[in-house]
């Protein structure tokens, strides 16, 4: 629709496309699952991320980017489950808690290096989730709400209780910092290049699942389970594929996370974490994969700027939370988008009305 | 022979939807289902393709007993479906919608798609031609590139069975195709229907357009209050007293 | 010690504990057997009827006027949630309701801490006096009033859903939304309705265990948590089902204390929520609710 009323130009109309046209290369894609993948935006966004801590030297705004990062890895990988196949998942902190753990456990103790505990990590968050899915995948709406919150807090306790493995409520420190042959990444600049390269990586992994067979069958999904299942999707299969994966996703994070923060503690992994990774995706916008990361950037900054007041941002993040799911039900992103189009339309669709009505 | 239902019952909480019923669908012919609303015809539809399990009774499809399987394995053995109430996938393209249902037919999994490896995407261009190529048989070519929830209700309709065609199914299952259609939308519905006969693809279907059914069905079944009251070619059912006994009792109570 | 000793005694505070659980389990059912929502701001109304309690003792009201005035503005607070988070989104999916409602959870524990504070409050007992005994078994005075308010807002509640029309009216605009409205029962009143009622009970359960169990800005989470697992493990959306949970819940978590660490206690209500929701999710005594889409 929009091509055909781009068809008849005129030169006034410059005026108002070619700002447009801009805005369009940075906004988020209106609709959630287009034929043509990679476009010019995608080329853009990589050049901003590459480019952006070499314009904005502040060690600060470098520790904030790489912490959203990991916030965009959780989130990212919680969109395929929530924003693509319409499944809700509280327990997604418990997954980075894994990660986490795990890396901080195999390092700390047995001294294995920070590589092999990233891989170690994806894949123990994936099995757990492997075996909690099964069972648990089986659950529609509220009572799979429940039942992943459940696991959540059952994690909590795990990691509270067992003091001779995770250090109880003291935690674990000196995690050594990541490291991959020698190279250490020390610095925050070097740690924002680790993160978001990973970052990258499982986007473009993300990125590939969408738009093919499966990204497909996971919409199907969230529209219509029945409709799902008579072309042949199974779909429980489906929704624990994309639950496991986005535990996988939340294990690497989990490893980055400890072996930046150098620390493990179980108040991290509480159910205020797995409701703010819900609020990134939603604040992105469904059944889209940049929305989740923009929203992750703009929730972490939110929180270092009212960092000053801690009790404050909580209660400010509720009341955010739930305007925003009163005006974007749809999330923030792509309803973003659809203005976008609407306006990119309006003018040309404004004066064929007005000719229109000259004839 | 492509499907035999033998004594399907089917209760919901002491309620009979269906009472025993019994019937074949031969390879590559048309069969119409017909009958009062509440006869028990979609219930029976919903027993044949997995979405509910029958109370006692027992299905088979090509042979395969397929009674309690559930409803992907039954689609995968080649039996596609549209449903009374419009399924289509409102948060996807046209044509991913068509794409969508040649799901078991492209290689790949999780891990092969996510990486792209070389075949993902060279079956992905395949699909994308044969989905273009359904929609122009549909004649919904034009709208290939709008989200599915943009169509009419007539266009969703086709655009449901164009899905269940990506299937390459060998029975088709339609509930209703020309529900909500406008006259010169059902003929032209009929004559797909019978383009798809031709192309050896067997169907079976519940329609409410008396004059459709009988036009294009090979053989027609009547179901009332959950029983088979009548099956045969078109020209007996017209005749079946049986039959215009129970029409024309529903008229009555209804005027 | 022989644990025959001190087994009786846990059974005492597993069946006190376990009344709290049924007051917040009831106040679940209460909701979603009129709106079909489930309401993760329950447990923050059990904090909140404790804490403001606590705050208008401190302020120097007498205790029966304090806690009248605390469950009216819990009430108050419910009645609120329902017109500014779940009125807004009627016509929205399930997926919504719930993050929104833990947004309103949020909300409210926070902006607990941040008016309360976030120390530990605990209430003096209702009444004074040493507690009973028999043969042996220490019974306090506040476990008795916990069970018998629990037993008169169960019977309450009882006469109110099977001998009233606004009972009745309740469980219509619950079953068929559409179909109440068109004969003149007002869907969201039946929802303020609910809101005000549940707001109620978990105020009256905070209020009665606060003197037992200390509360803090964040304990309301988790004991809405635990009086959901209790309400699915009787039976979800039957009343009977709720209290039989809550007191199942409440003495299986204490007698746990007897053969496991006592740290692990928390864990085991979600230990049983799953474990229920894989093998029974109709629960123990069935569920009116479990076959309908939205569950």
């Amino acid at each position: 629709m929009v091509e055909q009323s781009q068809r008849d130009f005129r030169k006034r109309d410059i005026l108002y496309v070619v700002p447009l046209w801009l805005l369009h290369l940075i906004l988020p894609n209106p609709v959630p699952h287009r034929k043509k993948d990679f476009q010019k935006r995608d080329v853009i966004y990589l050049l901003l991320i590459l480019a952006l801590p070499l314009i904005l030297s502040n060690e600060h705004i470098h520790h904030i980017m790489v912490l959203a990062g990991i916030n965009a890895i959780l989130a990212l990988g919680l969109s395929l489950f929530l924003g693509y196949a319409g499944q809700i998942s509280l327990g997604h902190a418990a997954f980075f808690g894994i990660g986490t753990y795990t890396t901080a456990i195999l390092t700390t103790r047995y001294g294995i290096p920070t590589v092999f505990a990233f891989w170690a990590s994806g894949f123990l968050s994936a099995l757990f989730a492997y075996l909690i899915g099964r069972p648990l995948l089986k659950l529609k709406g509220y009572f799979l709400a429940l039942g992943t919150l459940g696991f959540g807090e059952i994690f909590l306790v795990f990691v509270k209780e067992s003091y001779d493995l995770t250090g109880g409520v003291i935690g674990i420190f000196n995690i050594p910092l990541f490291s991959i042959a020698g190279f250490v990444f020390d610095t925050y600049l070097k740690q924002y290049y680790l993160v978001w390269g990973v970052l990258i990586v499982l986007l473009l992994f993300s990125k590939n699942l969408v738009r093919s067979k499966m990204g497909r069958a996971l919409l199907a999904i969230s529209a219509s389970e029945e409709g799902a299942a008579s072309i042949g999707v199974d779909v429980t299969k489906m929704k624990v594929g994309s639950f496991v994966i986005g535990a996988g996703f939340a294990g690497f994070a989990g490893n980055l996370y400890a072996c930046i923060m150098s620390t493990a503690n179980y108040e991290t992994f509480s159910l205020n974490l797995s409701t703010l990774v819900v609020l990134m995706v939603i604040l992105g916008g469904m059944g889209n994969l940049y929305g989740p990361i923009a929203g992750a950037i703009f929730i972490t900054w939110v929180m270092d700027v009212l960092g000053s007041y801690m009790e404050y941002s909580l209660p400010i993040f509720g009341v955010i939370l739930i305007l925003l799911l009163i005006f974007f039900p749809e999330g923030f992103g792509t309803r973003l988008g659809m203005r976008f189009v609407y306006l990119i339309s309006y003018f040309p669709r404004k004066r064929r009305r007005d000719e229109g009505k000259v004839k | 022979m492509m499907l035999s239902i033998e004594k399907i019952v089917k209760e919901y909480d002491g309620v009979c939807a269906l009472n025993g019923v019994s019937m074949k669908v031969e390879k590559g012919r048309i069969k119409g289902l017909i009958g009062p609303n509440g006869s028990g015809k979609t219930t029976l539809f919903h027993l044949i393709s997995g979405v509910e399990r029958p109370s006692s009774g027992r299905i088979f499809f090509k042979g395969v007993d397929i009674t309690y399987l559930p409803s992907h394995e039954i689609s995968a053995l080649g039996l596609g479906r549209t449903f009374q109430t419009i399924q289509t996938f409102g948060n996807m393209y046209v044509v991913d919608n068509i794409m969508a249902g040649m799901h078991l037919r492209l290689r790949g999994g999780f891990l092969s798609c996510g990486l792209w490896l070389p075949w993902v995407g060279r079956a992905e261009r395949e699909a994308l031609k044969r989905g273009k190529e359904i929609l122009e048989f549909l004649g919904l070519l034009g709208r290939w590139e709008w989200s599915a929830s943009q169509l009419s209700y007539g266009e969703q309709r086709l655009l449901e069975l164009g899905r269940a065609l990506a299937l390459n199914p060998d029975l088709l299952l339609l509930d209703e195709p020309g529900a909500g259609l406008t006259p010169g939308e059902i003929n032209q519905l009929s004559e797909k229907i019978l383009k798809l006969k031709q192309e050896g693809i067997t169907i079976f279907l519940i329609e409410h357009h008396m004059g459709m059914v009988m036009e294009i069905s090979d053989e027609v079944a009547v179901l009332h209050n959950g029983e088979l009251i009548a099956e045969g070619p078109p020209e007996s059912i017209r005749e079946d007293p049986n039959v215009k006994k129970v029409y024309l009792r529903g008229k009555n109570s209804s005027a | 010690m022989n644990p025959f000793t001190y087994i009786p005694q846990l059974l005492i505070s597993g069946i006190t504990i376990g009344g709290a659980y049924a007051l917040v389990a009831l106040g679940f059912v209460t909701i979603a057997r009129t709106t079909q929502i489930i309401n993760f701001t329950q447990g923050e109304f059990v904090m909140l009827g404790g804490i403001i309690t606590f705050s208008f003792l401190q302020a120097g009201l007498p205790y029966p006027f304090a806690i009248l005035l605390a469950i009216g503005l819990v009430i108050l607070i419910g009645i609120l949630v329902q017109l500014l988070v779940i009125y807004p989104l009627r016509k929205t999916s399930i997926l919504i309701l719930i993050i929104a409602t833990l947004g309103a959870s949020l909300f409210f524990s926070n902006a607990s801490a941040v008016v309360f504070g976030s120390l530990p409050k605990a209430l003096p007992p209702l009444s004074g006096g040493r507690p009973f005994e028999v043969s042996g078994i220490l019974i306090s005075r506040q476990s008795l009033w916990v069970l018998g308010v629990t037993l008169l807002l169960l019977i309450i509640l009882y006469l109110l859903s099977h001998r009233t029309l606004l009972g009745k009216a309740m469980e219509a605009s619950s079953t068929d939304p559409l179909g109440a409205e068109l004969s003149g029962i007002s869907r969201n009143l039946m929802g303020l309705f609910a809101f005000g009622l549940s707001a109620g009970m978990g105020a009256i359960a905070g209020i009665f265990i606060t003197p037992i169990y200390y509360t803090s800005f964040n304990s309301g989470t988790l004991l809405g948590l635990k009086g959901f697992v209790a309400a699915i493990l009787g039976g979800w959306g039957k009343n009977s089902g709720a209290i039989l949970g809550g007191f199942v819940l409440g003495v299986i978590e204490s007698l746990s204390v007897a053969f496991i660490p006592s740290g692990y206690k928390d864990g085991i209500a979600f230990a049983i929520l799953l474990i229920i929701l894989y093998l029974r999710p109709k629960g123990i005594l069935g569920s009116p609710f479990i076959d309908s889409r939205r569950w």
